[in-house]
This record gives C-alpha cells, structure tokens and sequence, in this order.
C-alpha cells in the first residue's frame, strides 16, 4: 500500500483487519476479558476512535501514532467511554511533525458516576521539526465516578538537541541521527507491521 | 620534532549565551602524545571538549582549530568524528529507544561510508565488537540495552571508553574519565587506554585527579584556569598541584 492523503492504518488485537485508506469512525466494543489492543498510524485526515468498555475487567489500550508531513491537516478523536466499573483504559499517542503540517488530538475520557474502581490514562507526546508545524492536545475529561484513578499528560517539543549532538559526536550525519531518533521515539508504541510504512515516510520527509 | 601537529588551537575564544568561557586557549598537541589538563571547577575543560567535538551550544567568537591541518571549526560534529576526533564525555547521553549495538553499527558505518568503504557486515561488526567489549567487562545484556539508559555512572563512563575502543579515533579527549569509577574499573579502563596507545593517536585527558596520571602517564600537564593554560609542564606538575591546589593562579 502506498502512502496517500488521508490514510489511516488500524490493527485490532495485532489483526490489520481495518487497513484502510478511509479514515472514518471506528467503535470498538471491549468485553471483560483479555486486553484489547487498538494500534493505529495516521498520516492525515480525521480519524475518531471510540472504545466502550462493557464489562468489569474489560481493559483496552489505544496506541497511535501521527505522522503529518506537508501541509496536511489530521484530526484524531479518541473517546473512550468506561460503560461499567472495575475497567482499564490507556490512551498512548505520538506524533512527529514537519513541513506545515497540523494535527489536533482530542482524547476524551469519561467515567459516570456508577462507573467505580476505574483506571484511565491519556499521554500525548509530540516531536514538531519546524516552526510552520502545529499541534495541539486537547483532553477531554468528563469524570463523575469519584473512586477512580485518572492520569493524563501531553509533552510537545522540538528534537532533543543534546541527544541529536551526541549521535553526531559519534559519527551519524544529521539527517541519519534524526531518523534514529524519530524511529527511536514512536517504536515502543509501533505496531511492527506499520514499521515500513514509518521508514517510507521518513525518507521522504526527514 | 618535525612531525606536523595532529591537533593545533589557537587563541580560542569560546561562550555559552552571554557568557564568556574560554579566554584565548592555546594548545598544539602532535601524533602520539599524551596530553592532560588539570583546573578548578568552572574552569572551561568541558567546554573546551564540547568546542572541539562542534557541540552547536557553544559559539566560537575567535581563535581557530587545525586537526590534521585542516579547519576543524567549518566541520560539521559527524565531519570531526569521522576525521578521527573523539569526545569520551563528562555526563554522557541517554538514548532512549536507541539500542546499544544499533548506535554501535550505525556509528562505524557512518565511518566507514566516510572513507568510501562498504558497510562492514553482520560477522565484521562481531568480531570487531567482542574482544574490545570483553575487555572493558561491556556484557551482552548492557548491548543490548538502549544507549546508558539506566547505566550507572561507572557503567556509562565504561561505555564511553568502550566506543572510543570500537571508533579506533586518531584524538581521544576523555573528559574526567575517572570521575565515578570504582578501583578495578579505573585500571581496567586505563589499560584500555594504554593499549591504544600508538605513534599515530593522542590523548587529551582531563581529570582532577592525580591517580589516573599514575595509571595513564601522560606527556604534558597543562593548568587550566578562567579559560586559557596558566601553566605547562611534565607529570611532576600534578604532584605540585595535588599538594597546593590552584590558589596560586587565582
Ligand atoms: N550550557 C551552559 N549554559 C550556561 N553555562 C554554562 C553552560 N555550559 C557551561 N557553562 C558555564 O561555563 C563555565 C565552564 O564550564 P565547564 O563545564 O566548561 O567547566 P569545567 O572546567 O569542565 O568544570 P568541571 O571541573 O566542574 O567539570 C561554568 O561556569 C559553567 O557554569
Ligand atoms: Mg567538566
């Protein structure tokens, strides 16, 4: 598949059973049970996700990661809704952008009142390469249980400069180290099947 | 000595932000020398590393570098190190999600692509990796870690000494090598040192600490004060200075 505007890659529990290039809604219904895991790559257009959480021990974690490159625009929607109580939740995002390109990340969490005993975490990280680039994080919290246990966090920043002269301190041209990097930075949270569509982009745009 | 110098600084002028650190530096070192310097905390040692090594955080305001007589100050970081110029660091960086022989690979392909070499394949990169591991007591599991993540002070430091080992640079500035190191370390990462030793490669090293001088002996002995060399000498200097500290340059 090539890489083309507006898509979107999903694997539901390490299935790409979602490949798609239309982006669109995709709501996902999380039994209690084992751990759903949702994994997505996103190069532009809207992409919203909505996991419900059903049963007590149902437990999910949504990986993603953005790579917005040109003067695309993407907009990811994460809504994660804890039905029931005892749940777990995990949103991790990452997102590198260049060029002029723009993202937005809306991650809402919510818990109603009946829903005890949750857990819910959100972290979005991203690395901008240029000024023309923008990002922003929006959490949306809509938490009414009060036994429950919620953590969220976004970290936006330029490349890490100190990390950036030590690869070239060793030898690594810059745009070999700034690949390292990038690979480095999304590959805890990267579906190994998306790996060649990363190093695809990063040819072109790093 | 008609050898041409390897390394030559001239009335180097060095800041960070507004401030000035180092104050018309002045070093020639040749091939196959041992160079060491001493001075007080804050005296620009790392600093002047940094310049040398290109760290772009530091700005040159006068002066030059010739290293193999050529204008180290135009070169990009990568250019320095893969003409032969390494920084064994003070407070070496943590790569998270960068794995150890990853970084290895890539460093000494980067190299090798330098000179208009092949990439060395997967049984080259071994056999040159091993034996240099083994004797720095670099085991399998810290390869395979991501670069100093979690690595204990004494651990990264043997890292450093270990990738200058791997590189094989002709300028080695070790930059307190011996902050940090246990007893056994320091003799395992000295010997390592010395076995490097060769007509063609030299040695900037910076410490606080007469001990590695007796372990490494080097050549020189320059005093490093306010940014420039106060005082020069042999390996007699160290002694002096261990018994009256720095207040007579101050
Ligand atoms: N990035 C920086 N930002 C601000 N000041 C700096 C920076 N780097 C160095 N300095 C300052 O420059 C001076 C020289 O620092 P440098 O690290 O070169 O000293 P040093 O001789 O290596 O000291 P030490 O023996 O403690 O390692 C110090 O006063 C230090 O605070
Ligand atoms: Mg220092």
């Amino acid at each position: 598949m090539k890489i083309t505007n507006n898509l979107c890659l999903l694997t539901h529990n390490g299935q790409s059973e979602t490949l798609s290039a239309k982006p669109g809604l995709w709501e996902i219904i999380v039994p209690g049970g084992e751990e759903t895991v949702l994994s997505a790559l996103v190069f532009s257009g809207d992409l919203s996700v909505r996991v419900v959480l059903t049963e007590p021990g149902a437990s999910c974690r949504l990986k993603c990661v953005y790579l917005a490159g040109g003067d695309l625009k993407s907009r990811i929607r994460f809504d994660v809704i804890h039905r029931s109580g005892e749940t777990v939740s995990d949103q991790i995002v990452k997102g590198i952008l260049t060029d002029q390109a723009s993202v937005s990340f809306e991650g809402r969490i919510r818990i109603p009142r009946h829903s005890q005993k949750c857990e819910a975490a959100q972290n979005h990280r991203a690395v901008v390469l240029t000024d023309q680039a923008s990002v922003t994080a929006v959490p949306e919290l809509e938490i009414y249980a009060d036994d429950v246990r919620c953590a969220h966090g976004s970290a936006i920043g330029a490349l890490d400069q100190t990390q950036l002269f030590y690869l070239m301190a060793r030898g690594v041209p810059e745009e070999v180290a700034k690949k390292v990097l990038l690979r480095a930075f999304v590959r805890d949270i990267l579906d190994p099947s998306f790996e060649t569509y990363v190093d695809e982009w990063m040819e072109e745009h790093v | 000595m008609t050898k041409e110098p390897l390394l030559e600084i001239k009335d180097l002028y060095a800041r960070v932000g507004e401030k000035e650190i180092l104050n018309g530096f002045s070093l020639t070192i040749h091939p196959g020398e041992v160079h060491a310097i001493m001075g007080p905390n804050g005296s620009g040692k790392s600093t002047l590393s940094n310049v040398i090594a290109g760290n772009p955080a530091y700005e040159v305001t006068a002066g030059h570098i010739l290293f193999k007589g050529k204008d180290l100050l135009t070169m990009t970081p990568d250019e320095r190190a893969n003409s032969g110029v390494f920084l064994a660091f003070q407070y070496p960086t943590e790569l998270p999600g960068v794995g150890t022989a990853l970084f290895l690979k890539t460093a000494l392909n980067a190299k090798r692509r330098f000179e208009g070499k092949p990439d060395l394949d997967a049984v080259g990169f071994m056999k040159r990796l091993k034996p240099r591991a083994q004797a720095l007591g670099i085991t399998d599991e810290m390869l395979k870690r991501p670069v100093n993540v979690g690595f204990s002070g004494g651990e990264k430091k043997k890292m450093e000494t270990f990738q200058m080992a791997f590189l094989e640079p002709d300028f080695c500035i070790l930059d307190e090598m011996d902050s940090g190191l246990d007893i056994d370390a320091l003799r395992t990462v000295s010997e390592a040192v010395n076995v490097m030793r060769e007509p063609h490669r030299s040695f900037l090293l910076i410490t606080h600490y007469q001990r590695l001088l007796d372990y490494i002996v080097p050549d020189y002995i320059h005093i490093m004060v306010n940014g420039r060399i106060v005082e020069s000498g042999d390996k007699t200097l160290a002694l002096k200075l261990e018994e009256k500290g720095y207040e007579d340059y101050k």
